[in-house]
Parts: structure tokens; C-alpha cells; sequence
């Protein structure tokens, strides 16, 4: 199993941060949500430093990078 | 540091009466001074008082507690006021309900739809000023411009903006109020308020518009459990939605602006680097919080962060003195936009209550500011101009700039 971008649905309040500071990575729905906050997304390696700044742009901390088969 | 203890709260008690206009830039540090003094301290200057908790963590975990810090008043000057608002003053499930159907409006794609308008009357009112070389940015820029967005937004005609301003300054007037008179300006107001929206529900109930860009059409055939939503509660909604849109812009505006204008290096930096301007407005609004707190009302008595609180009870949670905390932000009263956690600023409140408009006052911000530098690059506070700012939500009251 490769790394996996989790949103925590319960900690996501839609301030937007994660997607502004990652754009070509993530994307909004309709609402203004992030559009993954309710499935884990998939990360190939080039797609880590993205993922990285984006976690850590939450200010509700809120997202996750998994490894393996956590 | 000394500080008088109140033996019944089990916590300092202050006495900073924060509903006062001050001398500018001098409410943040005192916020700062009795954000030291413990985690929770008793402020005692208003008719009930209230507790304030201003550490960012306790800030963040007290904003999660919508259980027994609930929000059917989020004044903290006064636990009863009677300005309902729609719908900061719900709590989950309802409030989770309502959002739903208004997070669209106001979401990045909304907002990249009214971007042009943004740029056009950006355009117009700066291109205005430019040759008068001496204005107040505050009432000559700062509240025009948020006004006719947010009109737009509402699809709502952008030559009503000298019509409902008064009617918004009144109503904040009441929040902070401390004289009867002001009180009775705010109900005026707000009747004014209903009478104009009202006029606006009748004519989209015989003209509905496109429930997708039309935010009263929405309102109108939206249903919260199966129940459309009352009239009422639909007007109450505009209401609020325009109080919190046109006041939190202008205040952002003066701030930045008298920043830009009084430290040309960073202002250099801005001219030649447009791109850095949406990193530029998150530090700005971490450093100078205009929102300086987030009321939330006790639900049942409890012991908040060890202090014992009754029922009814009000708590500041202290958004600006967060934003300064050095627990949290390295050397916190420094403008450094480089700072690796810029996002984490909690000026636009934070948890399910986080501000709808983040993204509207994002992109009007970054518009404002790219459009005025491309046209005015170089600038200065007005010699010896004397700078107030409001006391209960931050404002600068004027701010005279000048240029060649």
C-alpha cells in the first residue's frame, strides 16, 4: 500500500487552506469543502511535497498523510 | 507580574472596558498583557461581565465545544442582547443545516464568479481617487467597495450601498452599545433592515431568479428538514449576511493599508511581487485581528479551563490575542508573511462557525490591493494625523493617505 491523504470529516470545517496552498493537488466541491474530506485519496511519490504543505496549512489539523497499511 | 485575584472566579479579574474607541493599535497589546496573566481572567466592565479565555489552544478547543458553549448569543459585552443573527446564533444541527444551503454562495467558485465585478469596480473607484492625491481610505475606498461587492454578491442593486451603510454602522452600534440611544438606533435599523429585504423576498416570490446565483431565490425554495424556511428567518439571514460582510472588509482595508503606508519596504516588496499578495493578507489579519473575539454563551453551569461559570455566563474566546500567542506563533508580533504556519491564524474563527465569507474577503482583498498598487505604488499617512481605533470590533476610524 502506498501513502494515502486522509480528511478528517468530523475536524474539517472548510476553511479552504489545504487546497489554496495545494492547488494543482486538490480541489473544492460545491460547498467549499475540501473534495476528498469523505474518502481517502491516493499519493504517488511526487504528489507527497504537495500533500505535505497542504496538511500542514490546516488550521483545524485535519488532514493526514498514512503510510503502509495503517 | 501582580494582578488582583477574584476568589469566587478562581482567576484575575480585569477591568479593560474593550467596547471604547482607543488611541490605534493599542488594543491588541493590552489583549496581550491579560492573555498573560492566566489562561482564564474575569472581566468585570461590563453589567454581567465575562470570562476570557485567549491562548490560541484553549481558543481552538473551546470554539470544538459547540455542546456547552453554544452560541444563541455570541456577544460577549452582553449576554442579552436581541439582534438575532441567522445563523451565527444556531447551534449544530440546525446551524449545520443552514450552512449548508449558504456555503455555496460563498464558496471559491461563487467567489471566482463576482471576480471581474471585483476588478471593474476596484478599477473604478481607485481610478476615482488617484488624481485627488489626499483621501481617507476608510470612507472614500475601504467601505464602498466591500458595500457594492457584497451587493452584487446578493444580487442586489450596487446604488443602495449609501442607503443600507448607515443602517449597518447603527447595528453594530447596538452590539457594542453602551447608551440606550444606541440600542434604539440598532432596532431602527434593523427594521429598516427587514423592510428592504422584505420588499426584496416579495418581488423574487413573484420573480424567482436562479436559485444558483440568486441568494434570496435560494433562500426562498431551500427546505431545513422538509420545512422552507420562514420569511423571518430569511430575512434575519440577509441581515446578518450583510453586517458581517461589509464592516470586517473595511476594518481589514484600514489596517493593511496603514501598514503598506507607513513601512515602504515591505510595500516595495508587494509592488514588485503581486503574487505574494494572498500570503501578505493572511499575516495581516493574524497581526492586526479585527474580529478580537467570538462570544459563547454556558450552556449549564461549568468549570471552564478551572473557573466556575453559571448558566447564561458569557466567554470571550480571544481571537487576536490567539493570533499573538507565543505559544503558538514564533516572535508573534512581528509581520513576517514568510512564517512557516501563516494559515493557521484563527482571524477568521475557527471551528463549525468559521466565517462564511473567507473566501469573498480573500479574493476582495487580493483584488483591492493588486488593483490600487498597479495605480497608486507609492503612498503616505497623512503628517500628523491622529488615529483612533473603534473598541469592540476593530476599526480604524479614518486613515488620510497621500501621494504625489
Amino acid at each position: 500500500m502506498g501513502a494515502q491523504l486522509v480528511v478528517d470529516f468530523g475536524k474539517c470545517t472548510g476553511h479552504g487552506r489545504c487546497y489554496s496552498t495545494a492547488p494543482d493537488l486538490l480541489t473544492y466541491d460545491e460547498e467549499g469543502f475540501v473534495s476528498v474530506r469523505h474518502a481517502p485519496m491516493d499519493l504517488d511519490e511526487s504528489q507527497l511535497p504537495a500533500a505535505k504543505t497542504a496538511m500542514d496549512a490546516c488550521p483545524e489539523q485535519a488532514m493526514r498523510i498514512t503510510y503502509g497499511t495503517e | 507580574m501582580t494582578f488582583e485575584l477574584d476568589p469566587e472566579r478562581r482567576c484575575p479579574v480585569v477591568h479593560t472596558d474593550y467596547r471604547q474607541d482607543r488611541p490605534a493599535f493599542t488594543t491588541i497589546p493590552q489583549l496581550g498583557v491579560e492573555r498573560e496573566l492566566a489562561p482564564a481572567v474575569w472581566n468585570d466592565s461590563t453589567e454581567y461581565g465575562f470570562l476570557m479565555v485567549q491562548r490560541y489552544d484553549d481558543v481552538m478547543e473551546l470554539l470544538k465545544q459547540t455542546d456547552v458553549l453554544v452560541s444563541d448569543n455570541v456577544n460577549a459585552f452582553d449576554p442579552h442582547m436581541q439582534i438575532p443573527l441567522i445563523p451565527n446564533s444556531l447551534n449544530p444541527p440546525e446551524h449545520t443545516k443552514v450552512r449548508r444551503v449558504l456555503n455555496p454562495f460563498f464558496s471559491p467558485a461563487a467567489v471566482k464568479r463576482l471576480e471581474p465585478l471585483a476588478k471593474e469596480r476596484a478599477e473604478s473607484l481607485i481610478g476615482a481617487l488617484a488624481e485627488k492625491k489626499s483621501v481617507d481610505l476608510v470612507s472614500e475606498f475601504a467601505i464602498l467597495y466591500p458595500t457594492e461587492l457584497f451587493l452584487a454578491l446578493l444580487g442586489l442593486p450596487t446604488e443602495d450601498g449609501t442607503m443600507v451603510l448607515p443602517w449597518v454602522e447603527a447595528i453594530f452600534g447596538g452590539f457594542f452599545a453602551s447608551t440606550p440611544e444606541e440600542l434604539q438606533a440598532a432596532g431602527d435599523a434593523v427594521a429598516s433592515f427587514n423592510e428592504y429585504f422584505g420588499r426584496l423576498v416579495d418581488e423574487r416570490s413573484a420573480d424567482p431568479g436562479d436559485p444558483e446565483t440568486d441568494l434570496v431565490s435560494r433562500l426562498l425554495v431551500s427546505e431545513i428538514d422538509g420545512v422552507p424556511m420562514s420569511r423571518e428567518d430569511i430575512l434575519v439571514t440577509c441581515m446578518t449576511l450583510m453586517t458581517a460582510g461589509l464592516d470586517t472588509t473595511r476594518s481589514a482595508l484600514g489596517y493593511i493599508f496603514h501598514q503598506l503606508a507607513t513601512e515602504p519596504d515591505v510595500r516595495h516588496r508587494m509592488v514588485n511581487e503581486p503574487e505574494s499578495w494572498s500570503r501578505f493578507i493572511e499575516e495581516a489579519i493574524r497581526v492586526n485581528s479585527l474580529i478580537i473575539q467570538d462570544g459563547r454563551q454556558v450552556k449549564e453551569d461549568m468549570e471552564v479551563l478551572g473557573c466556575p461559570m453559571k448558566a447564561g455566563e458569557m466567554v470571550w474566546l480571544g481571537l487576536a490575542a490567539a493570533n499573538r500567542d507565543p505559544r503558538k506563533f514564533e516572535d508573534p508580533d512581528t509581520f513576517d508573511m514568510d512564517r512557516e504556519n501563516l494559515n493557521h491564524h484563527l482571524g477568521f474563527g475557527a471551528g463549525v462557525h468559521r466565517c462564511i465569507g473567507m473566501h469573498l474577503a480573500r479574493a476582495e482583498l487580493v483584488i483591492a490591493l493588486e488593483t490600487w498598487h498597479k495605480m497608486i505604488p507609492d503612498y503616505r499617512l497623512r503628517p500628523g494625523a491622529e488615529l483612533t481605533e473603534r473598541g469592540g470590533q476593530l476599526r480604524l476610524q479614518t486613515l488620510p493617505l497621500e501621494w504625489d
